[in-house]
């Protein structure tokens, strides 16, 4: 590794190596000397700033340069003081893992010390502060999200870089691999890639789906891994579907990966999610971003995704006379997030590039009412006949 | 179907199957007679005609053209112009689908005055048109009225006032100088408490009045001409309020709610003069007839009701539409009912005989508006806009 030209990952590598001996140097200096005041800096994004979308990669991006926070001990107060720790608490785990080289996720920070941090959010905001700090995505600081995606279909993974060229087959469900930017994916016989959130795993429908073969990637309500013992388990207030930062990493590698057996015929990308506000803004995760992590989103957007479902207005039509009971009323909490999307996130704007998802949101606020996927399992077919003929239209 | 109900009445499990099954000894030899004696009660009526049933004959080409000649047959489109706009063929008297493209998105709303139309979307845009010419222009376009999207513009009787609101909760008085429409800035913003969640409005015949229907099911009541105070806010049972219309002469306000409810306000006294049925699935709309003699309400139970605005009682139901009714509007007459549901269909009701005379079917996509226009000469005709995002007009000549 030493006489090879630095890639971006070395580069990437260098620089948080740099930031955490030069925060830690300070940091110990300050508290040595008698007059000084140990201080961390992070830099944040702000709250309330423009968002516009690429032309050119069809992200969600913003011009956000963040703003700067100062958290010093002993600090004017308790808040502050409670920041200053577990920022440098969060440092001294980087710091642990990156020496170590090994890769932590931000759920083993959380319960090494669940009362000091109070909540796994906290964690969650303040690693993604530290990296926008840095400049590098959170993966360079060998912290990631532990894996909420499941994959189910067959494809391969090659690392070149390994010596010999390391080739792993998976066809069975697994959790989504962590993918770094030396691996590449071969996903020769696939037909189709569908995000779902619903479990469509266990009934093998890869593997038997009309279309032919292909890849299921489901983003599923509750952790895949359990939490560790005599810790008392949170419900997650993000437990809707949103796609993570290696489920969303994997896809588009899936989506950038060059098929070598027909150059010209590449498998189609889908995805499936619940006629309500959340569906529509996991959507819009997956093809243009996140609001939250703007920076990273040119990396993670799926250009190529379509939407298989559900829409309201065909559940409406299609309702048939005793069938309005699938049908829910919206919340005031599922109305208040529409006009936020409508308002805010320039995918959904007027003159945005989903003139449709705009439509379907309106339809929602119209009729008042929202779908389930649940609702197709009474359809003929069930979801896995809906999901055949749905894709036979749009293949 | 007639075969699956029979089956499905017979298959009563444990004994009665088996004893079913034990006296079928020779089923072929009495399947006939069995099933003609023991019909189970829906079929009896139909079982004739179902054993009767045979292929229907094709129909002759000269029996066709015997037909057309005479003057019977589904007749050729003719009323066919170019478009002035961009010179393609279009049918006469209905918006180019070409050019005019009104409106990028879901038309959710129409407003009629006596010589134009005000239809808003989930674009920004309020667009106008104008009736009196039979191209029905284009004449203005306020563009980014509401960022998110309007789903509500009524419209006074003499067309100097219009209110429309949007889907991020904000209403807009519009004025109207010479044709031309721009924003009220006599009028100060409406009275803030309980306008975020505003939903539905209607604005009185002279435009003083706007009433107003919320989320939380209070209905209230601002005066424009004054400092658009909210002079009245009556309370309902809290469900969603989904439609609200004002009498002619002021003197009721009714309202349709998602939970069915249907309620009337008195505006002189502000009670309820008695409680209506309801529907039984949330209603979509509410309109009173010109007179004021009648009101009528629909929703996703598919059917109109009318009611008799003395007494409270019900007085017809209309049944034929197939999906849900998401608007009525009356002709200015008050002899005609205007209906347009979730599958496309527009119906027009009489009410005379309480019955459908015409169905148009144009488009299989939800039509989210229908307005009566403003009687010209002896000719009626009325505006539908929706989910095909253009504005189609009709001219009723004779029902049929």
């Amino acid at each position: 590794m030493d006489n090879t030209e630095p890639t971006p990952e070395n580069h990437h590598q260098e620089r948080v190596q740099k930031y955490i001996d030069d925060t830690l140097a300070g940091l110990l200096n300050a508290m040595s000397d008698a007059n000084g005041r140990p201080s961390v800096t992070l830099r944040r994004r702000s709250g309330n700033v423009a968002f516009h979308i690429n032309p050119n990669s069809g992200a969600l991006e913003t011009t956000d340069t963040g703003s700067l926070l100062t958290y010093s001990w002993p600090g004017k107060d308790c808040f502050e003081a409670w920041r200053f720790t577990i920022t440098l608490r969060l440092l001294t785990a980087i710091a642990d893992a990156f020496h170590a080289g090994l890769v932590v996720s931000k759920r083993d920070i959380y319960y090494s010390d669940p009362g000091c941090f109070g909540s796994q959010r906290v964690v969650d905001v303040l690693v993604d502060d530290i990296a926008y700090t840095i400049g590098v995505n959170r993966a360079s600081l060998n912290v990631e999200a532990a894996a909420k995606g499941l994959v189910a279909g067959q494809y391969k993974l090659i690392h070149p870089s390994a010596h010999p060229t390391e080739t792993r087959q998976y066809s069975e469900s697994t959790l989504v691999p962590r993918i770094q930017e030396t691996i590449e994916v071969d996903i020769s016989d696939i037909e189709w890639i569908l995000a779902v959130y619903r479990r469509l795993v266990g009934s093998g429908y890869h593997n038997t789906a009309a279309a032919g073969k292909g890849i299921l990637i489901t983003v599923s309500k509750h952790n895949p891994i359990p939490i560790p013992q005599a810790l008392p388990s949170r419900p997650s207030s993000q437990g809707k579907g949103y796609p993570d930062y290696s489920t969303r990493a994997f896809i588009r590698k899936l989506f950038d990966a060059p098929s070598q057996s027909q150059p010209h015929r590449r498998p189609q990308f889908f995805a499936l999610v619940d006629g309500d506000p959340d569906g529509l803004a996991i959507l819009a995760t997956y093809k243009y971003g996140s609001m939250a992590a703007a920076h990273e989103n040119p990396q993670l957007n799926v250009r190529g995704l379509r939407c298989l479902g559900l829409h309201v207005s065909a559940v409406v039509a299609g309702a048939d006379p005793c069938g309005d009971d699938a049908l829910m009323r919206l919340t005031a909490r599922d109305r208040k997030k529409i006009v936020t999307m409508l308002c805010r996130n320039p995918v959904f704007a007027v003159d945005g590039p989903e003139l449709g998802w705009r439509v379907e949101l309106q339809r929602m606020l119209m009729l008042n009412v929202k779908a389930e996927i649940e609702i197709l399992y009474e359809r003929e077919g069930g979801l896995e006949g809906w999901i055949d003929r749905r894709m036979e239209v749009l293949l | 179907m007639a075969l699956r109900l029979f089956r499905s009445s017979a298959s009563i499990p444990g004994q009665w199957s088996q004893l079913l099954q034990n006296a079928s000894i020779a089923p072929h030899a009495f399947l006939r007679p069995a099933i003609s004696l023991q019909i189970p009660g829906i079929l009896s009526d139909i079982w004739e005609s179902v054993l009767r049933a045979v292929p229907k004959k094709k129909t002759s080409h000269m029996k066709k053209r015997h037909r057309q000649m005479a003057g019977k047959a589904l007749k050729d489109v003719k009323n066919l112009n170019t478009c002035s706009g961009c010179g393609q063929i279009k049918r006469a008297h209905t918006l180019c689908p070409h050019c005019v493209e009104t409106h990028p998105s879901d038309i959710f709303s129409l407003a009629v005055t006596e010589n134009q139309i005000l239809s808003v979307s989930g674009a920004s845009a309020i667009k106008v048109h104008s009736t009196k010419n039979p191209d029905f222009p284009l004449v203005q376009s306020i563009d980014g009225a509401h960022r998110a999207g309007c789903h509500h513009v009524v419209t006074d009787r003499k067309g100097s006032r219009a209110v429309s609101v949007g889907f991020g909760g904000e209403i807009l008085v519009w004025s109207c100088q010479e044709g031309t429409w721009s924003k009220d800035d006599n009028v100060p913003a409406v009275d803030g408490r309980g306008l975020s969640d505003t939903w539905a409005v209607a604005l009185s015949e002279d435009g003083q009045y706007l009433a107003g229907v919320s989320q939380d099911g209070h209905i209230r009541v601002w005066d424009l001409n004054g400092h658009a105070e909210q002079i009245r806010d009556y309370e309902t049972k809290g469900s969603f309020g989904t439609c609200i219309d004002l009498s002619l002469d002021g003197r009721f306000i009714a309202s349709g709610h998602e939970n069915g409810s249907v309620h009337i306000f008195s505006t002189e006294s502000g009670r309820m003069p008695f409680s209506l049925s309801g529907l039984v699935k949330p209603v979509r709309a509410v309109t009173f007839s010109p007179g004021g003699k009648f009101l009528a309400a629909a929703g996703d139970s598919k059917v109109i009701v009318l009611y008799d605005t003395s007494s409270g009682e019900q007085v017809a139901s209309l049944t034929g539409h197939s999906a849900w009714i998401l608007s009525l509007s009356w002709s200015y007459t008050g002899e005609y009912l205007l209906s347009s549901s979730f599958d496309g269909k527009v119906k027009v009701w009489s009410i005379d005989t309480k019955t459908c005379v015409a169905t148009h079917s144009e488009t299989e996509k939800a039509v989210w508006s229908v307005k009566w226009l403003p009687k010209v000469g002896r000719s009626e005709g009325f505006a539908t806009g929706g989910a095909s995002r253009s504005i189609s007009f009709y001219r009723e000549a004779t029902g049929g």
